[in-house]
């Protein structure tokens, strides 16, 4: 657990020195997980002590950004004037996107074998 | 009293009485998506604040260790997409053309459609994150100019609109292969939508995970870019 921890934290530092330093337009932390899915993929076994730590802050991740979630509702007023797009935006562009995605998938996996 | 409502203790202690709430809500409606514990940890969440007459601002500060932990949480989505990765040798293509395709076009579905009723540039920034993992899309439209707070909302609606509607839609589209229903749900919906695959299958939730990581890397990936490169 506590190995876990060392391992996130510690390529989170990586991934923001490495924004730091090239000034890639990225979140430090995404480039800490791109450094680490390399490692792991490099298959550095001790690397696999990130299981704990990792799976226990997934579990909870809801928890993690709740603080920040509720703002939407807490400062609503902010954004009430474009509540009509932001609704037409994301219920009807998530239920147009659904069938188009579904069926690119299909189109493209019906060829290989299950 | 005062003292103790101006505590970080006060902030942690409602949050994480509240999301348990959720939380058994959630499972006792075996995972109903519009019982998700985000929807229903807010409304005692919000009550009590109002009640108690502390503001926002006081309370995102109180509870700024859950922030903190959310860049490890991050680094943390290399173990899942790492495990994913191994089993799928055999249709990296299609998911490889699936994510790239479909990342662009719901997102850009979204942009189109709440341009079109003139949502100004913040909000617009807040929604080109919708369909990814919320760590990635509170850092990632932060960096691109969006609202944190927005963007998170977003994020949960997406997934909980994806997680009720795939269902309907595959039965519609006949769609029955649980590697095409998972990762679908994964793509569109993110972690509601994972667990809504988790349902399908053992199969289908792997899929979902496997999108879900590969969605947010790319996405977190490409949107800097492109969105210096508009006017």
């Amino acid at each position: 657990m506590l190995d876990g921890l060392l391992v996130l934290l510690l390529f989170q530092l990586l991934g923001e020195l490495l924004v730091h330093y090239t000034g890639l337009p990225l979140p430090g932390p995404v480039a800490g997980m791109i450094l680490l899915l390399c490692a792991l993929l490099f298959r550095q076994a001790w690397l696999e002590r990130v299981a704990p730590a990792a799976e226990m802050l997934l579990r909870h991740l809801t928890l993690l950004f709740f603080p920040v979630a509720v703002g939407v509702v807490m400062q609503w007023p902010r954004y009430a004037e474009h509540g009509l797009a932001l609704a037409a935006a994301v219920v009807g562009g998530t239920l147009i996107a659904l069938p188009l995605v579904a069926l690119l998938m299909q189109k493209l996996v019906g060829r290989t074998q299950r | 009293m005062n003292s103790v409502i101006h505590s970080p203790l006060f902030g942690l202690l409602l949050t994480l009485a509240s999301y348990r709430l959720g939380q058994w809500l959630y499972s006792r409606s075996h995972h109903h998506p519009l019982l998700h514990p985000l929807l229903v940890a807010a409304v005692p969440v919000s009550t009590i604040l109002l009640l108690v007459n502390l503001d926002y601002e006081a309370y995102l500060r109180q509870t700024s260790l859950l922030h903190f932990l959310l860049g490890p949480a991050t680094v943390a989505l290399a173990w899942p997409l790492y495990r994913q990765l191994r089993s799928i040798r055999n249709v990296w293509q299609p998911v490889l053309v699936t994510t790239a395709v479909g990342a662009v076009l719901t997102v850009a579905i979204a942009l189109l459609i709440a341009w079109l009723l003139a949502a100004p540039g913040e909000v617009l920034a807040s929604l080109a994150t919708k369909s990814i993992t919320t760590p990635i899309a509170i850092e990632t439209a932060t960096l691109i100019g969006g609202y944190a707070s927005l963007a998170a909302g977003i994020v949960a609606i997406t997934g909980i609109t994806g997680a009720l509607a795939a269902p309907p839609v595959f039965r519609w589209l006949r769609i029955t292969d649980d590697r095409v229903r998972g990762f679908t749900l994964g793509l569109v919906a993110h972690a509601i939508g994972t667990a809504r695959a988790f349902e399908y299958s053992e199969r289908a939730g792997a899929f979902a995970s496997l999108a879900l990581g590969l969605t947010g890397l790319l996405t977190a990936l490409v949107l800097p870019w492109v969105w210096q490169g508009l006017p």
